[in-house]
């Protein structure tokens, strides 16, 4: 370690600089702006809690989209660990094939949400997508998907599924890899079945992994909005009007910035507090 | 090496052959429909057949259509223009907070790294409403600037260049400095050519996180001028009705740049994501 105050600092500078301006005043911003209400002449004025304490009490919308999101990451989250994890523990041996079959995981995560969107928009198309042709063939009633209330947030899990899972399936097979071999040959000394060798060795130490995915994929996944700028828009009578989607309507269609802020500052909130979460789960990681 | 069996072997061939065709089937659809002719693009897709997946006339007239006819090259040339610049500045300026962070020690040290720290918890979607209010105050809201400045504050990457250059050994560092170098000298001529990896690791991470960027682009610039690739692809579905033919082909031609990266430089992928604090 060197000790040199002014020539560290200028090192740092142009970093903080962008930090502070492009990070950190953002969040400032968000709080103040959800303090605010602008009149329709665009004068701005503070008005304290109003604006969440409509959005709790008097927002129908808001609580629709807050009770959405969570029914969403409620749902996509668990889903998305347990198919992350399964693939990683079918991929955790060496094969000639494992690799490209990891490749092959791996792959949609390199694509855009919004490619992802298209994609499945059209996979899950109620008369044309192919996902109502594999079901007619096996002698299914074709479904309506995105266009039924009932259907089209699970079309958003399907395609977070699809897009998600080798991505966090990484994490896991980095996690397998700090597993020490010799755990297995003792086990194998024993006489124990891969199953139980799973559910003994391997589950138990992938914990902190498996919480720190859970709760990484939770911060993320509240923050959907290309799937449903591009599939949905919110519809079917706001069937999949996430939180994102729903402050950056109130933003940029309705140009209520105090209401859009406050939906900003309340996901901001729930999100610092996942960090904070990942943060505890994995203390212990960084230090190196 | 422990003896598998070849029955255990097969089975679980099998089983990785089905999942692979959950991941495979949409993909290779849809790039078989962007090869048919634009009107019977949906021709096959109910029932199926061999045909569903393999265009019988495969043409490359949706992709002509899109390049000559809606200037998709703007797009792509924009995306790559977005891009590359704030992978530069990102290499730049992270590398140099992270060569501060990881060989000197000074006054504010522990508040800075909590920033780092803060700021990469907190991702970019979220401060999207109140980036677009900054850069409106900032007068270059729909500009260059707009789509690149917020892209460089990264503080994941900044820690990722703290923690290599951590392992590198501080003595080669003495021996110039005893030789009459610069600090800026050291950090260009010795941090700088040792830190390939982490400078690929970022650049990795940058251009997947710009090139497959839609909110914010769509937020903060509303001329075709500037349309990047992702909006340009999203906009081929806003309108009334949708050419599925268009939205197939860009969907792919936007996607090839990514999914080429990727097959190249896949071992990155993985350390930008053991970077994030679960080191493999």
């Amino acid at each position: 370690m060197f000790r040199n105050n002014k020539v560290a600092w200028l090192f740092v500078l142009p970093a903080l600089a962008f930090l502070v301006v492009f990070k950190i005043w953002p969040i400032g911003v968000s709080v103040i702006e959800s303090l605010t209400t602008t009149s329709f002449t665009g004068v701005k004025s503070f008005v304290g809690f109003e604006n969440y304490e409509y959005l709790f009490k008097y927002d129908p919308v808001f609580w629709k989209s807050f009770s959405v999101t969570l029914i969403y990451s409620i749902v996509v989250n668990p889903l998305i660990v347990l198919t992350s994890l399964l693939m990683a523990l079918l991929l955790n041996s060496s094969h000639f094939f494992t690799k490209f079959f990891r490749t092959v995981f791996f792959l949609p995560a390199a694509i855009s949400f919004a490619v992802v969107s298209v994609i499945w928009m059209v996979m899950l198309d109620p008369y044309n997508g192919l996902a109502n042709s594999f079901l007619t063939m096996f002698g299914f009633k074709p479904q309506p998907f995105f266009a039924s209330p009932n259907q089209a947030l699970w079309g958003l899990v399907l395609l977070n599924v699809w897009r998600s899972s080798g991505y966090w399936m990484m994490y896991f097979l980095a996690g397998l890899q700090n597993i020490p071999e010799t755990l297995y040959e003792a086990a194998d000394i024993d006489g124990a079945s891969t199953f139980r060798k799973t559910f003994r060795i391997t589950l138990p130490l992938l914990t902190r992994t498996i919480s720190f995915v859970l709760v990484a994929n939770t911060a993320f996944n509240f923050l959907s909005f290309a799937p449903v700028y591009i599939i949905t828009k919110g519809g079917p009578m706001g069937s999949t009007n996430l939180l994102m989607y729903e402050s950056y309507k109130s933003a940029f269609v309705n140009l209520d910035m105090g209401r859009a802020s406050a939906i900003t500052t309340i996901l901001l909130g729930i999100i610092l507090l996942f960090s904070f979460l990942e943060l505890r789960f994995t203390r212990a990681r960084f230090e190196y | 090496m422990k003896k598998r069996s070849p029955w255990k072997t097969l089975v679980l061939f099998a089983i990785l052959g089905i999942i692979s065709l959950f991941f495979l089937i949409p993909l290779i659809w849809v790039i078989a429909s962007a090869l048919r002719p634009a009107s019977p693009l949906y021709e096959y897709a109910n029932p199926l057949t061999w045909r569903t997946f393999v265009p019988t006339n495969p043409t490359l007239e949706n992709f002509v259509h899109i390049f000559v006819n809606l200037n998709f090259g703007r797009a792509l040339m924009n995306s790559l223009l977005v891009s590359v610049s704030t992978i530069l500045l990102t290499i730049l300026v992270a590398s140099m907070a992270g060569f501060a962070l990881a060989k000197f020690e000074f006054r504010g040290k522990a508040v800075l790294f909590t920033i780092v720290l803060i700021t990469f918890m907190v991702p970019f979607e979220s401060i999207v409403i109140p980036l677009y209010i900054l850069i409106k105050q900032l007068r270059i809201d729909n500009t260059y600037w707009a789509l690149i400045l917020p892209g460089v504050a990264n503080g994941l990457a900044i820690f990722l260049f703290r923690q290599f250059f951590s392992e590198v050994p501080s003595e080669i560092m003495e021996a110039a400095r005893i030789d009459g170098a610069s600090w800026f000298r050291i950090y260009w001529k010795i941090a700088i050519p040792l830190s390939v990896p982490a400078i690929v690791t970022v650049i990795v991470m940058v251009f997947m996180f710009q090139w497959n960027s839609l909110f914010w682009p769509l937020v903060a610039t509303h001329s075709s001028r500037f349309e990047v690739v992702q909006v340009a692809i999203a906009a081929h579905r806003s309108t009334e009705n949708t050419s599925w033919a268009n939205l197939f082909s860009s969907a792919i031609a936007g996607s090839l740049p990514p999914v080429i990266l990727f097959l190249f430089l896949q071992k990155y992928f993985v350390r930008g994501i053991s970077g994030t604090g679960l080191k493999g």
